[in-house]
């Protein structure tokens, strides 16, 4: 239990570390954040969007600048999770790979990847929540935090899906840029006349998008839309997983052959370490 | 590590024709073969990264491989690498790798992060990654690229007594210098491996 607890805890360490050196991401996250959203509520006017908010079937007239706002949060969490995730991934996919040959856990590997994912799109969502609230407030502001959150984690997985399929670095960040704009923007009804049309509901950010809307004008909860998020989250984890199984596989056949005692290292080779626990993926 | 039948191809363009290889215990051996012979695909197939189209690859004890391409992570010091591997290995503590760092010369960078480092310390650490849980073969790729010729001669050094230690340690390059360090050299050519006993010292 204690080594399944250490595997994890050095994993999750280093890969929090690893998107702290990050030092573009960290601009983004200080920087985009905020002009993005506040751009978006200081540039568009503030008439009425009159529109039909699907999720709960109230009509609504939020401020367009208020409703851009959101759309601009939902679009900077989006673009920091999956850039921040798909840089990690395309610069650690070979790393990872030594590691899993070396014998680390892949369970544990993808575990503390999670984590940072889990904590990198709470940090984002939280300060993205708190930067609209600066300029207005919306009805359920923790229900804005929790939209932000899961559009975050999938857009995160989504990144991990594009470091592994992909083999240029522009051609990633390009796929999640255009990912991002495109299902944003269809579903914005100020900037889309097609924001009401059924197919909107199978774009990546649908649940979030519905959800984030009700917490700003609103205050009917809306928990299915959340979980339409995480089932988004939940496919392109899954696909990330599977990509990430295929990289990090090893087809040696196992053999579990213990590591020979201290009376057979040789003088003038200095002996290593006593291994604590053998085990069966060091000895392929 | 033992080596039977090993076939394989890119679709149709056969690039290993049947390769044997018994590597034993106690042993510095090495693999020449010029650009395109097919060593890289060879690797990858020891090394599990590639299974074969045909044919078998078996290793018993504690298997160590450093690729040719330095792998580590940019954002992360040499003692953060270290630490990683030693759980990745199960080891108590690094003092074998401490020690491996010390051969290699460059004890001084442990607490550098490993993207500001030169190419050839980035090697020191790629090999000392391989080497840290003392394993009972080693495979390397083109090991000593990158390093100056003191480091090479203590790489070399450092391989006999492995080698004197009873490990199997398997050196894999495009050229064959200091073959004369080899028990055994073997030459990759059209996709087969034939002794070349003509640069070997056994």
């Amino acid at each position: 239990m204690r080594s399944h607890l250490t595997c994890f805890a050095v994993a999750a360490r280093f890969t929090l570390i690893e998107h702290g050196r990050n030092r573009f991401a960290m601009i983004l996250v200080v920087l985009f954040v905020p002009v993005w959203t506040s751009l978006a509520y200081l540039a568009m006017p503030d008439t009425p969007a009159r529109m039909r908010l699907r999720a709960t079937g109230e009509a609504l007239a939020p401020h367009g600048n208020e409703l851009t706002a959101i759309s601009g949060a939902l679009n900077a969490v989006t673009l920091i999770a999956g850039f921040m995730m798909f840089a990690a991934t395309f610069s650690g996919s070979g790393f990872d790979r030594r590691l899993a040959m070396a014998g680390y856990p892949r369970a544990h590997l993808v575990l503390a990847k999670v984590t940072a994912l889990a904590l990198v799109s709470a940090a984002v969502a939280t300060y993205a929540t708190a930067v609209i609230c600066l300029a207005w407030t919306p009805r359920q502001p923790l229900l804005l935090a929790a939209s932000l959150f899961c559009a975050g984690l999938t857009y995160g997985a989504l990144g991990v899906v594009f470091g592994s399929l992909l083999r240029r670095e522009v051609e990633g960040m390009f796929a999640i840029v255009m990912t991002s704009i495109i299902d944003l923007a269809l579903q914005n009804p100020i900037t889309s006349s097609g924001a009401d049309n059924p197919v909107m509901r199978y774009l990546p950010s649908y649940g979030a998008m519905q959800a984030s809307t009700a917490a700003g004008f609103s205050t009917s909860p809306v928990p299915g839309h959340l979980a339409l998020q995480l089932t988004w989250f939940g496919l392109a984890a899954l696909v990330a997983l599977l990509g990430f199984r295929h990289s990090t596989r090893n087809c040696l056949p196992t053999v579990s052959t213990p590591p020979p005692g201290p009376e057979n290292r040789t003088a003038g080779i200095p002996a290593p370490p006593q291994a604590a626990t053998p085990s069966a993926t060091e000895a392929h | 590590m033992e080596v039977e039948g090993v076939y394989h191809a890119y679709r149709r363009r056969a690039v290993l024709r049947g390769v044997d290889l018994r590597l034993r215990a106690g042993t510095l051996c090495g693999i020449v073969g010029e650009n395109g012979a097919g060593k890289s695909t060879l690797l990858r197939i020891l090394s599990g990264e590639l299974r074969p189209t045909h044919g078998s690859v078996r290793h018993s004890g504690r298997f160590g491989y450093c690729p040719q391409h330095v792998v580590l992570n940019d954002a992360l010091t040499v003692r953060q690498h270290l630490t990683f591997f030693q759980t990745a290995y199960r080891l108590s503590d690094v003092r074998y790798a401490e020690e491996i760092m010390d051969v290699l010369g460059f004890t001084g960078y442990i607490d550098e992060q490993t993207g500001v480092l030169s190419g050839g310390t980035r090697q020191k650490l790629n090999v000392t990654l391989a080497l840290m849980h003392d394993p009972q073969v080693l495979l390397l790729d083109e090991p000593y690229q990158g390093f100056d010729w003191d480091t090479y001669q203590r790489f070399w050094d450092l391989a006999a007594r492995l080698r004197d230690a009873g490990r199997s340690v398997l050196v894999v390059s495009h050229l064959a210098y200091d073959t004369e360090r080899l028990d055994e050299l073997w030459r990759l050519d059209s996709g087969t491996l034939r002794a070349d006993k003509a640069g070997a010292a056994a």
